[in-house]
């Protein structure tokens, strides 16, 4: 490839990477006031939201045992009666005591709002809302990245290749 | 994100983590490790990094979520990850409000150019 070519492939390259860097500000001012500001932490706080446990490893451990229910591959009873409210939801959807594990690996997964009760404050679910959106945003965020990055190792090769057809300049 | 793993993982302190689970990001792999690790007061620098390298090697996490805060506390084991995937992502808390100036995928973006690679 000719010097000029590259030169113009080079600016191309460049111009875009600026636009990504550009988009990818925007993004993140958007998803850092989602979870911090809107919704996220105000929705929370406002919501005196707590786990259903004294502690986020026994949350740790109920998602586990949550997991176990939904796989079907233990009952409610082996799982342990502590565990019944967190476990409500997923016990009311099985019909009559369970004798053999249903398989449940084609359900829909469970809403964690329901770890909460039928009824959970609107805050909740505005918080929910708030970090399902940044979720979206999170992916896109990680797509742009890995644009930026490629962009930035293209933007390199093509540096070197200029400079070996133009060492003069280097 | 083609060919891994679709899951976001999460480390965070309680309401970081909180959050992204009400989201709906929670998941056991097939040996029952989960996809995030709430960091709290008395979470060593060790777990934190351990479990960084942990989801960083898993092939089902394509995206990890990191509060900056505890970034800053392992970035050396951050700044060592040059792959694309999983792509790690520094989002603020409530203590602990974003710092562009911290995050290692902008820092390298920023030493993309000097002057001499711009002539």
């Amino acid at each position: 490839m000719e010097a000029p070519d590259l030169r113009v492939e080079l600016d191309s390259l460049l111009l875009q990477l600026l636009r990504d860097l550009e988009e990818l500000e925007g993004k993140r001012a958007v998803l850092n006031a989602r979870v911090e500001e809107v919704g996220g932490w105000g929705s929370l706080r406002d919501g005196q939201f707590h786990p259903p446990f004294s502690s986020f490893s026994e949350t740790q451990e109920g998602l586990q045992k949550f997991e176990v229910v939904r796989a079907g591959i233990h009952t409610p009873e082996e799982v342990g009666p502590g565990e019944a409210a967190f476990l409500s939801s997923a016990l009311r959807r099985r019909k009559g005591p369970a004798k053999t594990p249903e398989p449940q690996s084609s359900e829909a997964p469970q809403d964690p709002l329901n770890w909460f009760g039928i009824l959970v404050p609107h805050s909740l679910r505005q918080a929910q809302a708030s970090f399902r959106d940044g979720l979206q945003l999170a992916a896109d965020i990680a797509s742009l990245q890995n644009r930026i990055d490629w962009g930035r190792n293209q933007l390199r090769g093509l540096q070197e290749k200029l400079k070996k057809l133009e060492p003069g300049t280097a | 994100m083609a060919g891994r793993g679709e899951l976001i993982a999460v480390i965070g302190d309680e309401d970081t983590v909180t959050g992204f689970l009400l989201g709906g990001i929670g998941e056991l792999n097939k040996n029952r490790h989960p996809n995030f690790l709430v960091v709290e007061k008395d979470t060593t620098i060790n777990e934190i990094e351990d479990t960084f390298r942990q989801f960083l090697h898993r092939d089902d996490i394509g995206i990890i979520l990191i509060n900056q805060y505890i970034a800053e506390m392992v970035r050396h084991a951050l700044d060592a990850h040059q792959h694309s995937i999983p792509a790690v992502l520094e989002i603020p808390s409530k203590e602990h409000p974003y710092d562009a100036a911290k995050d290692s995928i902008l820092r390298r973006a920023r030493g993309m150019f000097t002057a001499e690679d711009l002539r």
